[in-house]
């Protein structure tokens, strides 16, 4: 799917180099990209202008910031907890990420390698677990984590991470692992490498964008959870990010500076491993969903 | 043995943390369990009494329900719509351009439900919001202000907002990818008929792309049934008005708050089995060309 979203505008291009025949038609079509754009682009925009504008008085005074600062954010960063749960976050997202793609690299081997019976079964298993609503699994996991000791736990809250992100891990990383030839693991087989050398020197480094990949997407599920995170802990030194912002809305009135701020630090790493993956995104949910 | 051996460790962990989990909220749907039960450990059998009132109360009906399906048929027609558009917008660009409209509309998918939501709240807010102050600056709104998240309609058309705004990008280049494989030489043909830019989309590309359509509905409708944070995280949404629930916080309110877990397992059993439909739908739009391979 990728490669033809690649190759198509090379080959469409010289269709695209007529001149639009209508002006009217052109300026619609400039208006309309500045729509999305705007749509887009507006909340993210907003976000960041009102997390430098200090304290901020009203929505107008944050829309253009006339004497930017970082104070909003100096102040997150020193004040409450806000460092201790960007800690317990981060911590949460590398179990996750390490736990998810072991596991997943492996299960995907399995899935994409061998055929065996109730292969089909164990592929849709995988496909229908991901509809369960976390409304749902809250209940039974809090009880569960009660009776284990495990509430207040961030190893706790990562083992439920890695259940929640490998199922997607799973699907995702088989086309990887089918689109490496298996005449390249023969080649090694004849080289006399057993099974374990071959998945480390062989496999492992061809499959290694897609590994990149659904680690990526793991970091983003354990880094944006709410409901679990939220449910999981009394303990307030224990909270991760995105429940930690709760933090900072007033009794009465909400600093909203203060909360831009907090929000725009949460949300950066997700944008940036966002960038990342683009290509990847779209191409492999639908090839994965489409291709089966 | 070896595919069992590799699939072990993934099976196991998703068998304790997803499908142990999923048995046990069944069965405590059938329980009368609340806070006396949390420290006890104890709790009785009741049957279907909790699914009984839960559908008998027309808050369910009057109320939930509509939260829930009217939002989810209005927020997935809005993505998908949207989404479909901006596809066909993008198709029309320059290579250049392309690149730089899908960068950009990338950072509406990238940014998280907490924040965005809290952004949304923040452009919205009551008193001091840009909405506001807007309206307020060209005559269409008085003084006094208005709440937009205590009424029901402008409550839910804020999280409408939010989630096409979130889930549009998805769709976009999905439906490009889709749009960018059908010949080229289709839309000739139809140009040459005399069909026009509306008859060439619904004639040529749509068929073409049916179950890619049908993908993102069915995905962007699972999303949106099981909405959580962008309901919990505004104002009144974390149980003070209970006009504004949906399934899945009146699930979570009725287990957390009220200490009902009973109760609120058979919730989150009914959101449950509505999604359980839905994905059944799904997997027969997957695979009604060919088997997985």
């Amino acid at each position: 799917m990728s490669q033809v979203a690649d190759r198509a505008p090379a080959v469409r291009a010289p269709a695209r180099r007529r001149p639009s025949r209508r002006p009217a038609a052109a300026a619609a079509k400039g208006a309309a990209v500045a729509g999305v754009l705007f749509f887009t682009l507006f909340p993210a925009y907003f976000m960041l202008t009102s997390a430098v504008s200090g304290k901020v008085g009203s929505g107008f005074e944050a829309l253009i910031p006339t004497a930017p600062t970082l104070a909003n954010f100096t102040e997150v960063l020193t004040r409450g907890n806000f460092l201790t749960y960007l800690g317990n976050s981060l911590l949460v997202a590398l179990i996750t990420v390490l736990g998810s793609s072991l596991l997943a690299l492996f299960a995907a081997v399995a899935v994409a390698r061998f055929r065996f019976r109730f292969r089909t079964t164990v592929l849709i298993m995988i496909l229908v677990i991901q509809m369960v609503p976390l409304e749902a699994l809250v209940i039974p996991l809090f009880l569960q984590a009660r009776e284990l000791q495990l509430l207040n736990s961030l190893l706790g809250l990562s083992l439920v991470y890695i259940a929640l992100s490998l199922p997607f891990a799973v699907w995702m990383l088989r086309g990887f692992v089918a689109a490496v030839p298996a005449e390249v693991e023969e080649a090694a087989y004849l080289d006399g490498a057993s099974w374990g050398r071959m998945f480390w020197s062989v496999l492992l480094p061809l499959v290694a964008p897609g590994l990149v990949a659904t680690s990526i997407f793991s970091f983003i599920t354990a880094w944006n959870e709410f409901i679990l995170a939220l449910t999981f802990f009394n303990d307030t030194d224990k909270y991760t990010v995105a429940v930690g912002l709760r933090a900072f809305f007033g009794q009465n009135t909400t600093d909203w500076g203060l909360v831009m701020a907090g929000s725009t630090i949460i949300t950066l790493p997700v944008m940036v491993f966002f960038l990342f993956v683009q290509r990847g995104l779209a191409s492999g949910l639908v090839a994965g969903a489409v291709k089966g | 043995m070896a595919p069992w051996a590799l699939l072990a460790p993934a099976l196991a962990v998703i068998a304790v943390l997803l499908f142990y989990p999923l048995g046990r909220v069944v069965w405590l749907s059938f329980r009368h369990y609340d806070l006396r039960s949390l420290v006890s450990g104890e709790s009785e059998f009741v049957g279907f009494d909790n699914f009984a009132a839960l559908l008998g109360d027309s808050y369910l009906w009057t109320i939930v329900l509509p939260n829930t399906v009217v939002f989810a048929v209005a927020a997935v027609g809005g993505t998908v719509v949207f989404g479909t558009l901006v596809a066909l917008l993008l198709q029309s660009l320059r290579p250049l351009w392309r690149t730089i409209v899908i960068s950009c509309v990338m950072v509406a998918w990238a940014m998280p439900a907490v924040t965005g939501t809290y952004v949304w709240r923040w452009i919205f807010d009551v008193d001091r919001g840009i909405v506001r102050e807007t309206l307020q600056a060209v005559g269409m709104l008085g003084p006094d202000g208005f709440n937009w998240f205590t009424e029901r309609l402008t409550f839910y058309a804020i999280v409408v907002l939010n989630i096409v705004h979130h889930g549009f990008p998805f769709v976009a280049v999905t439906v490009l990818a889709g749009l960018l494989t059908v010949p080229r030489e289709l839309h000739e043909a139809a140009r040459i008929d005399g069909a026009n830019g509306w008859q060439r989309f619904w004639n040529v590309s749509f068929p073409t792309l049916l179950p890619i359509f049908a993908v993102v509905t069915i995905l962007s409708t699972i999303w949106d049934f099981k909405v959580f944070a962008q309901v919990y995280l505004m104002p009144g949404g974390a149980g003070t008005n209970e006009e504004i629930f949906n399934f899945g916080v009146w699930a979570y309110v009725e287990s957390f708050t009220t200490g009902n877990y009973g109760t609120g397992a058979a919730i989150a059993v009914l959101l449950t089995l509505m999604l359980l439909a839905i994905t059944v739908a799904y997997l027969k739009a997957l695979f009604r060309e060919d088997d997985p391979r």
